[in-house]
């Protein structure tokens, strides 16, 4: 993994340096400098204008579903970082996807695994999940590229961002890919903190000393995720949704989930992989009262006789103060990833 | 204007020559023919059947509605001991192929432009491999619109089987092995890879590749076999609707067994 890192920086570094006019759009992918090197494979598909444009439209074109009638954005909205403020569970789609909460859709370019039991293992493969909605896909993604060849204006986007007379699945992945890895949220109040353009206030900075000795294990580095899967004790039982185990068929797994980033989590709401909670004083409350033991509850949460965090009505007001400031307004009005077919 | 437009035709000219006259120089080898062959014991497959006319090591009959897999990462030993490697492309346009038994031409991979020399053996994977899923969209026979990925556990599936049984309490008698499961991760062990790389000899026999021959290798998959190997003894009486990685692990461990080269034509 370290290695396509490394050779994704060199192909980046050198594209920019190859380029003869000095790259100005804003629709070059920008590395935010604190965050973990991106893990996407842009070697074999990087961002472009057209791109990225041809993936914002079908993002937001129900064209996609099997019916025509519900459109990725329905379940990924921006004004709250692209995550469903709606549905405990999402609506629409059966099986697999039915009995989750719709994460945030941001900085994807830099997480390795995808879905809240890690399923999926690249950026390019998440959308496929939704347009099926079977467990098994049958011949649906093959209906969708049809129903793209005989639109109006697809043909000419998809040409002008593959230069391509064909439409294939892998370009409209391709395309979603290239918007989604577009979405960077890096313009947070923290983030302005950390790079010196900013102060927080008393109860922020506070929050944040709380935060780095009791979340920051779990919620790593400035993407707020180690990227792993754990337990943090919301249930004694996995009946409901195995998590992790799901995929690696693996009783040590059971009840393990991703480790969510904790960016934009003010807007996130409802909080967890069923959506449990709808107010991070909830999910505080039972960070510190409600854990529940079982086999494979996290250590860092069973410190002894006693399970969970201990934290004080008025440490949790201070935490609650800092998570707000990983909101980023900058992100969520950002025009290159609002609906394109409202002007 | 005509003046530009002349000198820029001669230019295209010449690239096509140029891109003509190496092509040239790279093909001084030959073709060779790699032919999958699907059968059930000493029957020839047939899918489809009304009746049920195969039995397996249990004595429970069947038939089958569909049979596929992906071959991929083609290496041919010549006789020196040299191995030609077949090309193998990150985006899945290049040395992937799919094996479907109701598709008459995917039973055939034609492989070009090999070096001259007597074969004896060639080695090839049944699956996709984790290097290749890890590149993200594909294309070519790995377009994910052919029906052979997963999508709640992504990757491929590597060799499916279908068909029905009276022995199968599933609905419709139907059983299903679809063997797929390509992760890694050096931190959980438990993910079960079952991605099958393995050599086939031709067993004293070569194929000799020259400018006037195209031998074709003669490769058998046997279904029984498939049921019946080092990895597990199916009955279709339990457990006949297999679809994740570890369900699949034992039967995935008989698909080495099941693949013979029969013999060649020489030409
Ligand atoms: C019916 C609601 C719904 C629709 C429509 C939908 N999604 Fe999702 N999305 C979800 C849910 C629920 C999850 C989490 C699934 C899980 O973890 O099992 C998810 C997960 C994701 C993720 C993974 C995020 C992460 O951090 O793991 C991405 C990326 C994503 N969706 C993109 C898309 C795209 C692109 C489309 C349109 C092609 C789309 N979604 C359509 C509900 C939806
Ligand atoms: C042992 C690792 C671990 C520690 C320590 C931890 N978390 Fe979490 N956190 C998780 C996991 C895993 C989830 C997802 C659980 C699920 O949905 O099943 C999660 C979910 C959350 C969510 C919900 C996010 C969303 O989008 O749904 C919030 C908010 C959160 N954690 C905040 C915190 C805070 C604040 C702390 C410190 C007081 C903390 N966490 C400590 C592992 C941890």
């Amino acid at each position: 993994m370290r290695f396509t890192t490394v050779l994704t920086l060199i192909l980046l570094v050198s594209g920019c340096t190859d380029d003869v006019e000095p790259v100005k759009n804003s629709y070059a992918f920008e590395m935010p400098a604190n965050f973990p090197a991106p893990v996407y494979t842009f070697g074999n598909n990087p961002v472009s204008r057209a791109g990225a444009e041809l993936g914002q439209m079908l993002f937001y074109d129900p064209v996609l579903s099997l019916d025509s009638s519900i459109a990725c954005a329905n379940c990924h909205q921006q004004a709250v970082a692209f995550s469903d403020p709606v549905h405990r569970f999402s609506r629409g789609v059966d099986d697999a996807v039915g009995f989750r909460n719709a994460p945030a859709i941001q900085n994807m370019a830099f997480q390795n695994n995808f879905f809240w039991d890690g399923g999926v293992k690249h950026l390019d493969f998440v959308p496929i999940n939704a347009v099926t909605s079977k467990i098994e896909m049958a011949e649906t993604l093959d209906q969708v590229v049809q129903k793209l060849k005989r639109s109006k204006f697809y043909p000419e986007k998809f040409r002008s961002a593959f230069q391509e007379d064909q439409i294939t699945s892998q370009q409209m992945l391709y395309a979603l890919s290239q918007f989604m890895n577009l979405m960077v949220s890096a313009n947070s109040k923290y983030d302005q903190y950390v790079r010196k353009e900013t102060d927080l206030t008393k109860e922020e900075t506070e929050g944040l000393e709380i935060f780095e000795a009791h979340c920051r294990t779990c919620h790593a580095t400035d993407l707020f995720t180690d990227d792993s899967f754990r337990n943090n004790g919301l249930d004694a039982g996995f009946e409901k949704d195995a998590g992790r185990e799901r995929i690696t068929e693996f009783s040590g797994d059971r009840g393990k989930f991703k480790v969510p980033s904790l960016r934009n989590v003010d807007l996130t709401s409802p909080y967890m992989h069923d959506g449990r909670f709808n107010t991070l004083q909830q999910v505080l409350d039972h960070y510190s009262n409600m854990v529940k033991d079982s086999e494979t509850l996290d250590p860092l949460l069973k410190q002894g006789e006693s399970l969970g965090i201990v934290l004080s009505a008025e440490e949790k007001v201070k935490l609650i103060a800092f998570l707000k400031t990983l909101s980023d307004e900058t992100f969520t009005h950002d025009k290159r990833f609002a609906n394109p077919f409202i002007k | 204007m005509k003046k530009i437009f002349s000198i820029l035709s001669i230019a295209i000219l010449f690239v096509f020559f140029s891109a003509c006259s190496d092509d040239e120089v790279g093909s001084s080898g030959s073709t060779l023919v790699l032919e999958f062959d699907n059968v059930v014991g000493t029957s020839n497959l047939v899918l489809n059947t009304t009746d049920q006319p195969y039995t397996n090591d249990h004595e429970e009959a069947f038939n089958v509605t569909w049979l596929t897999y992906y071959v991929s990462n083609i290496k041919l030993k010549r006789e020196d001991g040299t191995i030609y490697e077949d090309a193998v492309k990150s985006d899945g346009s290049a040395g992937y192929y799919l094996i479907d038994e109701a598709d008459v031409e995917s039973r055939e991979i034609t492989l070009k432009n090999i070096p001259a020399g007597n074969y004896t053996e060639v080695t090839f994977t049944i699956g996709v491999d984790a290097s290749q899923v890890d590149q993200g969209a594909q294309t070519g026979a790995l377009d994910p619109a052919k029906g052979l990925f997963w999508t709640w556990n992504s990757g491929y599936i590597f060799m499916a089987i279908q068909g029905t049984s009276p022995a199968c309490t599933e609905e419709g008698n139907e059983f299903a092995y679809h063997v797929g499961g390509y992760k890694e991760d050096p931190e959980n062990d438990n993910l079960i890879n079952n991605i099958k790389t393995f050599t086939l000899s031709f067993k004293g026999d070569s194929a000799p590749v020259k400018a006037s021959h195209e031998p074709q290798v003669h490769i058998i998959f046997d279904v029984l076999k498939f049921f019946k190997g080092t990895g597990a003894n199916i009955s279709f009486a339990s457990n006949a609707q297999r679809h994740t990685p570890k369900a699949c692990e034992d039967i995935a461990g008989n698909i080495e067994g099941a693949f013979v080269v029969d013999h060649i034509h020489a030409d």
